[in-house]
Protein backbone atom coordinates (compact mmCIF):
# COMPACT_ATOMS: atom_id res chain seq x y z
CA UNK A 1 0.00 0.00 0.00
CA UNK A 2 2.88 2.60 0.89
CA UNK A 3 4.60 1.87 -2.22
CA UNK A 4 1.24 2.72 -4.12
CA UNK A 5 0.62 5.84 -2.70
CA UNK A 6 4.17 6.92 -3.32
CA UNK A 7 2.90 6.14 -6.70
CA UNK A 8 -0.09 7.98 -6.45
CA UNK A 9 1.35 11.35 -8.09
CA UNK A 10 2.72 9.72 -11.36
CA UNK A 11 0.32 9.40 -14.74
CA UNK A 12 1.44 6.53 -16.77
CA UNK A 13 1.23 6.91 -20.22
CA UNK A 14 -1.43 4.90 -22.17
CA UNK A 15 0.87 3.01 -23.93
CA UNK A 16 2.05 1.69 -20.78
CA UNK A 17 -1.17 1.01 -19.30
CA UNK A 18 -2.01 -1.25 -22.24
CA UNK A 19 1.40 -2.93 -21.65
CA UNK A 20 0.40 -3.69 -17.69
CA UNK A 21 -2.68 -5.04 -19.15
CA UNK A 22 -1.23 -7.13 -21.44
CA UNK A 23 1.17 -8.53 -18.62
CA UNK A 24 -1.69 -9.06 -16.27
CA UNK A 25 -3.42 -10.83 -19.04
CA UNK A 26 -0.27 -13.40 -19.65
CA UNK A 27 0.15 -13.64 -16.49
CA UNK A 28 -3.48 -14.71 -15.67
CA UNK A 29 -3.20 -17.51 -18.56
CA UNK A 30 -2.59 -20.77 -16.22
CA UNK A 31 -0.42 -22.21 -18.89
CA UNK A 32 2.27 -18.94 -18.02
CA UNK A 33 5.95 -19.69 -17.39
CA UNK A 34 7.98 -18.58 -15.07
CA UNK A 35 9.72 -16.95 -17.41
CA UNK A 36 7.29 -14.56 -18.41
CA UNK A 37 7.43 -14.17 -14.44
CA UNK A 38 10.10 -12.76 -15.05
CA UNK A 39 9.76 -10.74 -17.69
CA UNK A 40 7.19 -9.18 -16.18
CA UNK A 41 9.16 -8.38 -13.41
CA UNK A 42 12.21 -6.90 -15.36
CA UNK A 43 9.25 -5.00 -17.22
CA UNK A 44 7.95 -3.32 -13.92
CA UNK A 45 11.41 -2.72 -13.04
CA UNK A 46 12.45 -0.88 -15.77
CA UNK A 47 10.53 2.55 -14.60
CA UNK A 48 8.34 3.88 -11.83
CA UNK A 49 5.76 4.48 -14.55
CA UNK A 50 5.49 0.64 -15.22
CA UNK A 51 5.31 0.11 -11.26
CA UNK A 52 2.80 2.16 -10.98
CA UNK A 53 0.26 1.29 -13.52
CA UNK A 54 1.10 -2.16 -12.70
CA UNK A 55 -0.47 -2.05 -9.02
CA UNK A 56 -3.11 0.10 -10.40
CA UNK A 57 -4.21 -2.98 -12.94
CA UNK A 58 -4.08 -4.99 -10.15
CA UNK A 59 -6.05 -3.43 -8.07
CA UNK A 60 -8.45 -2.80 -10.71
CA UNK A 61 -8.37 -6.10 -11.43
CA UNK A 62 -9.14 -7.58 -8.03
CA UNK A 63 -11.66 -5.09 -7.73
CA UNK A 64 -13.78 -6.04 -10.83
CA UNK A 65 -13.27 -9.46 -9.45
CA UNK A 66 -14.66 -9.06 -6.10
CA UNK A 67 -18.41 -7.26 -8.05
CA UNK A 68 -18.33 -9.96 -10.04
CA UNK A 69 -17.63 -12.65 -7.21
CA UNK A 70 -20.57 -10.83 -5.43
CA UNK A 71 -23.35 -11.00 -7.88
CA UNK A 72 -25.18 -14.81 -7.86
CA UNK A 73 -24.07 -17.24 -10.32
CA UNK A 74 -26.95 -17.83 -11.81
CA UNK A 75 -26.92 -16.56 -15.11
CA UNK A 76 -29.40 -13.95 -14.40
CA UNK A 77 -26.99 -10.91 -13.88
CA UNK A 78 -25.31 -11.78 -17.46
CA UNK A 79 -28.74 -11.58 -18.74
CA UNK A 80 -29.77 -8.29 -17.01
CA UNK A 81 -26.42 -6.81 -17.74
CA UNK A 82 -26.20 -7.78 -21.37
CA UNK A 83 -29.77 -7.07 -22.94
CA UNK A 84 -30.05 -3.90 -20.80
CA UNK A 85 -27.42 -2.37 -22.31
CA UNK A 86 -27.98 -3.58 -25.80
CA UNK A 87 -31.85 -1.83 -25.16
CA UNK A 88 -30.29 1.21 -23.60
CA UNK A 89 -27.69 1.03 -27.09
CA UNK A 90 -30.75 0.62 -29.44
CA UNK A 91 -32.78 3.13 -27.29
CA UNK A 92 -29.83 5.95 -27.78
CA UNK A 93 -29.34 5.82 -31.07
CA UNK A 94 -32.51 5.09 -32.11
CA UNK A 95 -34.05 8.27 -30.54
CA UNK A 96 -31.20 10.49 -31.92
CA UNK A 97 -31.80 9.08 -35.25
CA UNK A 98 -35.86 9.03 -35.60
CA UNK A 99 -35.50 12.77 -34.82
CA UNK A 100 -37.15 12.66 -30.68
CA UNK A 101 -33.58 13.89 -29.51
CA UNK A 102 -32.21 16.31 -31.99
CA UNK A 103 -32.60 19.81 -31.19
CA UNK A 104 -30.22 20.77 -34.13
CA UNK A 105 -26.74 20.46 -32.07
CA UNK A 106 -24.86 18.47 -34.54
CA UNK A 107 -22.12 17.93 -31.70
CA UNK A 108 -24.91 15.36 -29.96
CA UNK A 109 -25.09 13.13 -33.19
CA UNK A 110 -21.56 13.55 -33.31
CA UNK A 111 -20.65 12.19 -30.48
CA UNK A 112 -23.52 9.46 -29.67
CA UNK A 113 -23.88 8.15 -33.31
CA UNK A 114 -20.50 7.61 -33.87
CA UNK A 115 -19.87 4.05 -31.95
CA UNK A 116 -21.77 2.60 -34.32
CA UNK A 117 -19.28 3.29 -37.62
CA UNK A 118 -16.64 1.72 -35.30
CA UNK A 119 -18.14 -2.37 -35.07
CA UNK A 120 -16.60 -4.48 -37.22
CA UNK A 121 -18.31 -5.21 -40.66
CA UNK A 122 -19.17 -8.94 -40.24
CA UNK A 123 -19.51 -9.14 -44.04
CA UNK A 124 -17.38 -7.40 -47.06
CA UNK A 125 -16.61 -7.36 -50.57
CA UNK A 126 -13.87 -6.35 -52.33
CA UNK A 127 -13.98 -4.26 -55.90
CA UNK A 128 -15.46 -6.37 -58.73
CA UNK A 129 -16.58 -8.28 -56.25
CA UNK A 130 -20.27 -9.38 -55.29
CA UNK A 131 -21.85 -11.96 -52.92
CA UNK A 132 -25.34 -12.73 -51.98
CA UNK A 133 -27.08 -15.03 -48.95
CA UNK A 134 -29.64 -15.37 -46.40
CA UNK A 135 -29.92 -14.20 -43.18
CA UNK A 136 -31.51 -16.46 -40.45
CA UNK A 137 -35.16 -14.52 -40.36
CA UNK A 138 -35.14 -15.18 -44.69
CA UNK A 139 -33.87 -11.98 -45.48
CA UNK A 140 -31.56 -11.81 -48.25
CA UNK A 141 -28.81 -9.63 -48.12
CA UNK A 142 -27.02 -8.73 -51.49
CA UNK A 143 -23.52 -7.04 -51.71
CA UNK A 144 -22.71 -4.91 -54.05
CA UNK A 145 -18.22 -4.29 -55.00
CA UNK A 146 -16.46 -2.88 -52.73
CA UNK A 147 -19.18 -2.91 -49.98
CA UNK A 148 -19.03 -4.03 -46.21
CA UNK A 149 -21.80 -4.52 -43.77
CA UNK A 150 -22.51 -5.86 -40.12
CA UNK A 151 -25.48 -7.72 -38.84
CA UNK A 152 -26.66 -7.01 -35.61
CA UNK A 153 -30.17 -9.21 -34.48
CA UNK A 154 -31.61 -8.43 -30.66
CA UNK A 155 -34.71 -9.95 -29.03
CA UNK A 156 -36.97 -6.73 -30.62
CA UNK A 157 -34.89 -5.60 -33.77
CA UNK A 158 -32.91 -7.01 -37.05
CA UNK A 159 -29.89 -4.08 -37.60
CA UNK A 160 -28.14 -4.12 -40.55
CA UNK A 161 -25.42 -1.62 -40.48
CA UNK A 162 -23.90 -0.61 -44.00
CA UNK A 163 -20.24 0.81 -42.95
CA UNK A 164 -19.75 1.51 -46.89
CA UNK A 165 -20.67 0.57 -50.46
CA UNK A 166 -24.10 -0.55 -51.60
CA UNK A 167 -26.70 -3.13 -50.42
CA UNK A 168 -29.79 -4.75 -51.73
CA UNK A 169 -32.36 -6.06 -49.25
CA UNK A 170 -35.27 -8.72 -49.41
CA UNK A 171 -37.37 -8.46 -46.68
CA UNK A 172 -37.76 -11.65 -44.99
CA UNK A 173 -40.37 -12.83 -42.91
CA UNK A 174 -39.19 -13.64 -39.27
CA UNK A 175 -41.47 -16.32 -39.22
CA UNK A 176 -39.34 -18.00 -35.84
CA UNK A 177 -39.52 -14.37 -33.81
CA UNK A 178 -42.55 -14.92 -30.95
CA UNK A 179 -42.77 -10.92 -31.38
CA UNK A 180 -42.63 -8.84 -34.65
CA UNK A 181 -38.87 -7.25 -34.55
CA UNK A 182 -38.41 -4.31 -37.30
CA UNK A 183 -35.85 -4.66 -39.78
CA UNK A 184 -33.61 -1.81 -40.08
CA UNK A 185 -30.79 -0.86 -42.18
CA UNK A 186 -28.47 2.17 -40.48
CA UNK A 187 -26.12 4.10 -42.49
CA UNK A 188 -23.99 7.37 -41.81
CA UNK A 189 -27.03 9.08 -43.03
CA UNK A 190 -30.03 8.09 -41.45
CA UNK A 191 -31.67 4.73 -40.66
CA UNK A 192 -34.52 2.70 -43.08
CA UNK A 193 -36.90 0.44 -41.96
CA UNK A 194 -38.07 -2.27 -44.54
CA UNK A 195 -41.60 -2.74 -44.31
CA UNK A 196 -42.13 -5.12 -47.53
CA UNK A 197 -40.38 -6.34 -50.36
CA UNK A 198 -37.37 -5.32 -51.46
CA UNK A 199 -35.25 -2.48 -51.18
CA UNK A 200 -31.48 -0.89 -52.49
CA UNK A 201 -29.28 1.18 -50.15
CA UNK A 202 -26.10 2.85 -51.95
CA UNK A 203 -24.02 4.84 -49.64
CA UNK A 204 -21.79 7.52 -51.13
CA UNK A 205 -19.62 10.39 -49.26
CA UNK A 206 -22.15 12.70 -49.25
CA UNK A 207 -25.83 11.19 -49.36
CA UNK A 208 -26.96 7.73 -49.45
CA UNK A 209 -29.84 6.51 -51.72
CA UNK A 210 -32.54 4.61 -51.14
CA UNK A 211 -34.52 2.67 -54.24
CA UNK A 212 -37.40 0.71 -53.45
CA UNK A 213 -38.20 -1.84 -55.84
CA UNK A 214 -40.99 -3.71 -54.20
CA UNK A 215 -42.93 -3.16 -51.25
CA UNK A 216 -42.64 -0.30 -48.90
CA UNK A 217 -39.51 1.32 -46.67
CA UNK A 218 -39.31 3.77 -43.97
CA UNK A 219 -36.74 6.58 -43.51
CA UNK A 220 -36.51 7.69 -40.29
CA UNK A 221 -33.62 10.40 -40.86
CA UNK A 222 -31.91 12.93 -37.81
CA UNK A 223 -33.73 15.88 -39.82
CA UNK A 224 -37.27 15.45 -40.34
CA UNK A 225 -40.28 13.01 -39.24
CA UNK A 226 -40.27 9.80 -41.29
CA UNK A 227 -40.92 9.41 -45.14
CA UNK A 228 -42.76 6.48 -46.74
CA UNK A 229 -40.87 5.49 -49.97
CA UNK A 230 -43.02 3.35 -52.20
CA UNK A 231 -42.09 1.29 -54.67
CA UNK A 232 -40.27 2.47 -58.15
CA UNK A 233 -39.16 5.24 -56.09
CA UNK A 234 -36.02 6.81 -55.15
CA UNK A 235 -34.61 9.40 -52.32
CA UNK A 236 -31.58 10.51 -51.49
CA UNK A 237 -30.94 11.20 -47.78
CA UNK A 238 -28.40 13.29 -46.27
CA UNK A 239 -28.27 14.03 -42.53
CA UNK A 240 -29.73 17.56 -43.27
CA UNK A 241 -33.22 16.10 -45.44
CA UNK A 242 -34.44 13.46 -47.90
CA UNK A 243 -34.95 14.41 -50.88
CA UNK A 244 -37.39 12.41 -53.87
CA UNK A 245 -35.26 11.83 -56.73
CA UNK A 246 -35.96 12.03 -60.41
CA UNK A 247 -36.42 8.92 -62.25
CA UNK A 248 -33.04 7.77 -62.76
CA UNK A 249 -31.63 6.87 -65.90
CA UNK A 250 -30.02 3.63 -64.53
CA UNK A 251 -31.91 0.98 -62.88
CA UNK A 252 -30.74 0.72 -59.56
CA UNK A 253 -31.31 -2.56 -58.82
CA UNK A 254 -29.51 -4.41 -61.59
CA UNK A 255 -26.75 -5.16 -60.16
CA UNK A 256 -27.90 -7.60 -58.05
CA UNK A 257 -28.72 -9.98 -61.37
CA UNK A 258 -25.21 -8.68 -62.44
CA UNK A 259 -26.11 -6.26 -64.66
CA UNK A 260 -25.86 -2.23 -65.75
CA UNK A 261 -29.19 -1.47 -67.28
CA UNK A 262 -29.38 2.37 -68.68
CA UNK A 263 -31.97 4.27 -70.50
CA UNK A 264 -30.04 7.82 -72.14
CA UNK A 265 -27.62 7.68 -69.37
CA UNK A 266 -24.44 9.68 -70.05
CA UNK A 267 -21.68 8.30 -70.91
CA UNK A 268 -19.94 9.74 -68.45
CA UNK A 269 -22.00 8.90 -66.00
CA UNK A 270 -22.08 5.46 -67.33
CA UNK A 271 -18.16 5.16 -66.97
CA UNK A 272 -18.14 6.06 -63.49
CA UNK A 273 -20.53 3.42 -62.60
CA UNK A 274 -18.59 1.17 -64.46
CA UNK A 275 -15.62 2.04 -62.39
CA UNK A 276 -16.78 1.36 -59.07
CA UNK A 277 -16.31 -2.56 -60.73
CA UNK A 278 -12.74 -2.28 -61.49
CA UNK A 279 -9.22 -1.22 -60.34
CA UNK A 280 -7.24 1.76 -61.64
CA UNK A 281 -8.59 5.09 -64.42
CA UNK A 282 -11.54 4.59 -66.24
CA UNK A 283 -12.16 7.64 -67.61
CA UNK A 284 -13.05 10.11 -71.16
CA UNK A 285 -12.53 12.60 -73.30
CA UNK A 286 -14.97 15.89 -71.84
CA UNK A 287 -16.81 16.24 -75.92
CA UNK A 288 -18.04 12.65 -75.95
CA UNK A 289 -18.88 12.57 -71.62
CA UNK A 290 -22.55 13.78 -72.93
CA UNK A 291 -23.03 11.17 -75.18
CA UNK A 292 -26.38 9.22 -74.34
CA UNK A 293 -26.43 5.30 -73.74
CA UNK A 294 -29.16 3.30 -73.22
CA UNK A 295 -28.57 -0.79 -73.14
CA UNK A 296 -28.04 -3.90 -70.72
CA UNK A 297 -24.75 -4.51 -70.09
CA UNK A 298 -23.39 -7.69 -68.24
CA UNK A 299 -20.73 -6.61 -65.18
CA UNK A 300 -18.95 -10.07 -64.62
CA UNK A 301 -16.30 -8.75 -67.20
CA UNK A 302 -15.68 -5.00 -67.37
CA UNK A 303 -12.99 -5.57 -70.15
CA UNK A 304 -15.80 -7.14 -72.58
CA UNK A 305 -18.30 -4.54 -71.45
CA UNK A 306 -16.16 -1.67 -72.76
CA UNK A 307 -15.20 -2.99 -75.73
CA UNK A 308 -19.24 -3.74 -76.92
CA UNK A 309 -19.11 0.97 -76.47
CA UNK A 310 -17.39 1.27 -80.05
CA UNK A 311 -20.09 -1.01 -81.78
CA UNK A 312 -23.06 1.58 -80.34
CA UNK A 313 -21.50 4.85 -80.16
CA UNK A 314 -19.23 6.51 -82.33
CA UNK A 315 -15.76 6.55 -79.71
CA UNK A 316 -12.77 4.19 -79.04
CA UNK A 317 -11.00 2.77 -76.36
CA UNK A 318 -7.37 3.80 -75.45
CA UNK A 319 -5.32 1.37 -73.29
CA UNK A 320 -2.53 2.97 -71.79
CA UNK A 321 -2.09 -0.27 -69.44
CA UNK A 322 -4.80 -2.37 -68.10
CA UNK A 323 -5.38 0.40 -64.91
CA UNK A 324 -5.49 3.03 -67.50
CA UNK A 325 -8.59 3.10 -69.32
CA UNK A 326 -9.97 6.29 -71.31
CA UNK A 327 -12.10 6.51 -74.72
CA UNK A 328 -11.95 9.07 -76.79
CA UNK A 329 -14.15 10.20 -79.93
CA UNK A 330 -13.64 8.18 -83.10
CA UNK A 331 -11.27 10.21 -85.24
CA UNK B 1 -19.97 39.42 -10.32
CA UNK B 2 -22.61 37.62 -9.02
CA UNK B 3 -22.59 34.75 -6.85
CA UNK B 4 -22.58 31.33 -8.18
CA UNK B 5 -26.07 30.91 -6.56
CA UNK B 6 -27.33 34.07 -7.58
CA UNK B 7 -26.26 32.92 -11.25
CA UNK B 8 -28.07 29.78 -10.68
CA UNK B 9 -31.32 31.44 -9.49
CA UNK B 10 -31.00 33.32 -12.87
CA UNK B 11 -30.48 30.11 -14.76
CA UNK B 12 -33.11 28.30 -13.01
CA UNK B 13 -36.05 31.12 -13.38
CA UNK B 14 -35.29 32.13 -16.79
CA UNK B 15 -34.75 27.78 -17.89
CA UNK B 16 -36.47 25.32 -15.56
CA UNK B 17 -39.79 25.40 -17.88
CA UNK B 18 -37.90 25.36 -20.72
CA UNK B 19 -35.68 22.31 -19.42
CA UNK B 20 -39.01 20.35 -18.36
CA UNK B 21 -41.07 20.82 -21.67
CA UNK B 22 -37.60 19.58 -23.27
CA UNK B 23 -37.26 16.45 -20.48
CA UNK B 24 -40.56 15.91 -21.09
CA UNK B 25 -40.82 15.38 -24.42
CA UNK B 26 -37.52 12.27 -23.85
CA UNK B 27 -39.40 10.73 -20.81
CA UNK B 28 -42.81 11.19 -22.09
CA UNK B 29 -43.81 11.35 -18.72
CA UNK B 30 -44.14 15.01 -16.46
CA UNK B 31 -43.81 13.17 -13.03
CA UNK B 32 -39.81 11.80 -14.27
CA UNK B 33 -39.18 15.11 -16.32
CA UNK B 34 -39.87 17.33 -13.12
CA UNK B 35 -37.85 14.89 -10.88
CA UNK B 36 -34.94 15.17 -13.23
CA UNK B 37 -35.21 18.49 -13.79
CA UNK B 38 -34.81 19.37 -10.04
CA UNK B 39 -31.74 17.15 -10.13
CA UNK B 40 -30.35 19.00 -12.87
CA UNK B 41 -30.26 21.75 -11.13
CA UNK B 42 -28.86 20.32 -7.80
CA UNK B 43 -26.00 19.04 -9.97
CA UNK B 44 -25.23 22.39 -10.50
CA UNK B 45 -25.21 23.74 -7.03
CA UNK B 46 -21.20 23.88 -6.58
CA UNK B 47 -19.89 24.31 -9.78
CA UNK B 48 -18.14 27.58 -10.30
CA UNK B 49 -18.02 27.36 -13.90
CA UNK B 50 -21.63 28.82 -13.85
CA UNK B 51 -20.19 31.95 -13.64
CA UNK B 52 -18.98 32.00 -17.20
CA UNK B 53 -21.91 30.52 -19.25
CA UNK B 54 -22.46 31.51 -22.31
CA UNK B 55 -24.83 29.11 -23.49
CA UNK B 56 -26.91 28.33 -20.83
CA UNK B 57 -28.97 25.73 -22.63
CA UNK B 58 -26.47 24.23 -23.97
CA UNK B 59 -25.12 23.52 -20.96
CA UNK B 60 -28.46 22.24 -19.10
CA UNK B 61 -29.07 20.15 -22.19
CA UNK B 62 -25.83 18.23 -21.41
CA UNK B 63 -25.99 17.82 -18.12
CA UNK B 64 -29.50 16.70 -18.21
CA UNK B 65 -29.01 14.35 -20.99
CA UNK B 66 -26.55 12.29 -18.68
CA UNK B 67 -29.50 12.46 -16.03
CA UNK B 68 -31.59 11.03 -18.82
CA UNK B 69 -29.22 8.23 -20.00
CA UNK B 70 -28.93 7.23 -15.81
CA UNK B 71 -32.45 6.54 -16.18
CA UNK B 72 -33.21 4.94 -19.03
CA UNK B 73 -30.15 2.63 -17.78
CA UNK B 74 -32.18 2.17 -14.52
CA UNK B 75 -35.33 1.33 -16.12
CA UNK B 76 -33.55 -1.19 -18.97
CA UNK B 77 -31.73 -2.71 -16.14
CA UNK B 78 -34.78 -3.23 -13.74
CA UNK B 79 -36.46 -4.49 -16.41
CA UNK B 80 -34.04 -6.92 -17.83
CA UNK B 81 -33.31 -8.01 -14.38
CA UNK B 82 -36.92 -8.75 -13.54
CA UNK B 83 -37.28 -10.97 -16.50
CA UNK B 84 -33.96 -13.02 -16.02
CA UNK B 85 -34.99 -13.72 -12.39
CA UNK B 86 -38.73 -14.76 -13.87
CA UNK B 87 -36.78 -17.40 -16.00
CA UNK B 88 -34.72 -18.99 -12.70
CA UNK B 89 -35.90 -22.00 -11.24
CA UNK B 90 -37.69 -20.80 -7.97
CA UNK B 91 -34.96 -21.99 -5.67
CA UNK B 92 -32.21 -20.29 -7.22
CA UNK B 93 -34.45 -16.66 -7.13
CA UNK B 94 -33.11 -14.04 -4.75
CA UNK B 95 -35.03 -12.34 -1.59
CA UNK B 96 -36.27 -9.56 -2.21
CA UNK B 97 -33.97 -7.99 0.00
CA UNK B 98 -30.44 -9.24 -1.63
CA UNK B 99 -32.38 -8.63 -4.65
CA UNK B 100 -32.30 -4.75 -3.93
CA UNK B 101 -28.47 -5.27 -3.23
CA UNK B 102 -27.89 -7.45 -6.08
CA UNK B 103 -29.49 -4.55 -7.99
CA UNK B 104 -27.92 -1.82 -6.89
CA UNK B 105 -24.43 -3.98 -7.54
CA UNK B 106 -25.53 -4.25 -11.28
CA UNK B 107 -26.02 -0.72 -11.57
CA UNK B 108 -22.49 0.10 -11.05
CA UNK B 109 -20.95 -2.42 -13.25
CA UNK B 110 -23.63 -1.18 -15.96
CA UNK B 111 -22.37 2.11 -15.87
CA UNK B 112 -18.77 0.94 -15.79
CA UNK B 113 -19.27 -0.54 -18.76
CA UNK B 114 -21.48 2.36 -20.37
CA UNK B 115 -19.62 3.08 -23.67
CA UNK B 116 -17.76 -0.36 -24.27
CA UNK B 117 -18.35 -1.60 -28.09
CA UNK B 118 -21.45 -4.15 -27.96
CA UNK B 119 -18.77 -7.23 -28.91
CA UNK B 120 -16.38 -5.51 -26.30
CA UNK B 121 -19.06 -5.53 -23.66
CA UNK B 122 -20.09 -8.62 -24.18
CA UNK B 123 -16.65 -11.14 -23.91
CA UNK B 124 -16.06 -8.83 -21.00
CA UNK B 125 -19.36 -10.15 -19.87
CA UNK B 126 -18.92 -13.80 -20.40
CA UNK B 127 -15.20 -13.31 -18.69
CA UNK B 128 -16.39 -11.77 -15.78
CA UNK B 129 -20.09 -12.92 -15.13
CA UNK B 130 -20.03 -16.23 -16.65
CA UNK B 131 -16.04 -17.26 -15.86
CA UNK B 132 -15.90 -18.41 -19.53
CA UNK B 133 -11.95 -18.94 -20.34
CA UNK B 134 -10.97 -16.72 -23.29
CA UNK B 135 -11.09 -20.04 -25.58
CA UNK B 136 -14.66 -20.38 -24.86
CA UNK B 137 -15.87 -17.01 -25.35
CA UNK B 138 -14.06 -17.59 -29.17
CA UNK B 139 -15.96 -20.67 -29.32
CA UNK B 140 -19.46 -18.85 -28.52
CA UNK B 141 -18.60 -15.95 -29.93
CA UNK B 142 -17.28 -17.10 -33.60
CA UNK B 143 -14.66 -14.69 -33.20
CA UNK B 144 -10.73 -15.48 -33.10
CA UNK B 145 -8.88 -16.34 -29.94
CA UNK B 146 -6.95 -13.03 -30.29
CA UNK B 147 -9.75 -10.78 -30.72
CA UNK B 148 -11.11 -12.55 -27.42
CA UNK B 149 -7.99 -10.94 -25.83
CA UNK B 150 -8.06 -7.99 -27.55
CA UNK B 151 -11.65 -7.15 -26.74
CA UNK B 152 -11.04 -7.98 -22.91
CA UNK B 153 -7.74 -5.65 -22.71
CA UNK B 154 -10.10 -3.21 -23.77
CA UNK B 155 -12.50 -3.49 -21.18
CA UNK B 156 -9.89 -3.57 -18.86
CA UNK B 157 -8.18 -0.44 -20.24
CA UNK B 158 -11.64 1.08 -20.13
CA UNK B 159 -12.09 0.94 -16.61
CA UNK B 160 -8.95 1.45 -15.99
CA UNK B 161 -9.30 5.04 -16.92
CA UNK B 162 -12.40 5.71 -15.42
CA UNK B 163 -11.16 4.47 -12.44
CA UNK B 164 -7.97 6.94 -12.51
CA UNK B 165 -8.34 9.15 -15.03
CA UNK B 166 -11.60 10.68 -14.67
Amino acid sequence: MNQSSALDHRKPSPVVVRQAIEWLMRLNNPTASARVQQRCEQWRAAHPDHECAWQRVLSLNADLHNRFQALPASGAAFAALEDSAQRLGRRQALKVLSGLLVMGSSAWLARDVLPWQQWSADFATEVGQRSGFALADGTRLQLNTDTAVSQDFHQQQRLIKLSKGEISVTCGADAQSITPRPLMVSCKHGVFEGISGRFVVRQDDERTRVSVTEGRVLIHSPAAASITVQAGQSYSVTQQRAQILPEPSMDPGAWADGLIVTRNMPLGEFLDEVSRYRHGYLGCAQDIAGLRLSGVFRLEDTDKLLAILPQTLPVQLKYRTRFWVTLQPNA
Amino acid sequence: MPSSNATLRILYSDHHRWLNGWLRSKLGNAADAADLAQDTFVRLLNRSELLELKAPRAFLRTVARGLVIDHWRREELERAYLEALARLPEQHVPSPESRELVFELLESIAKMLDGLKPKVRRVFLLAQCEGLTHKQIAERMEISLRSVERYVADALYHCYLLRYES
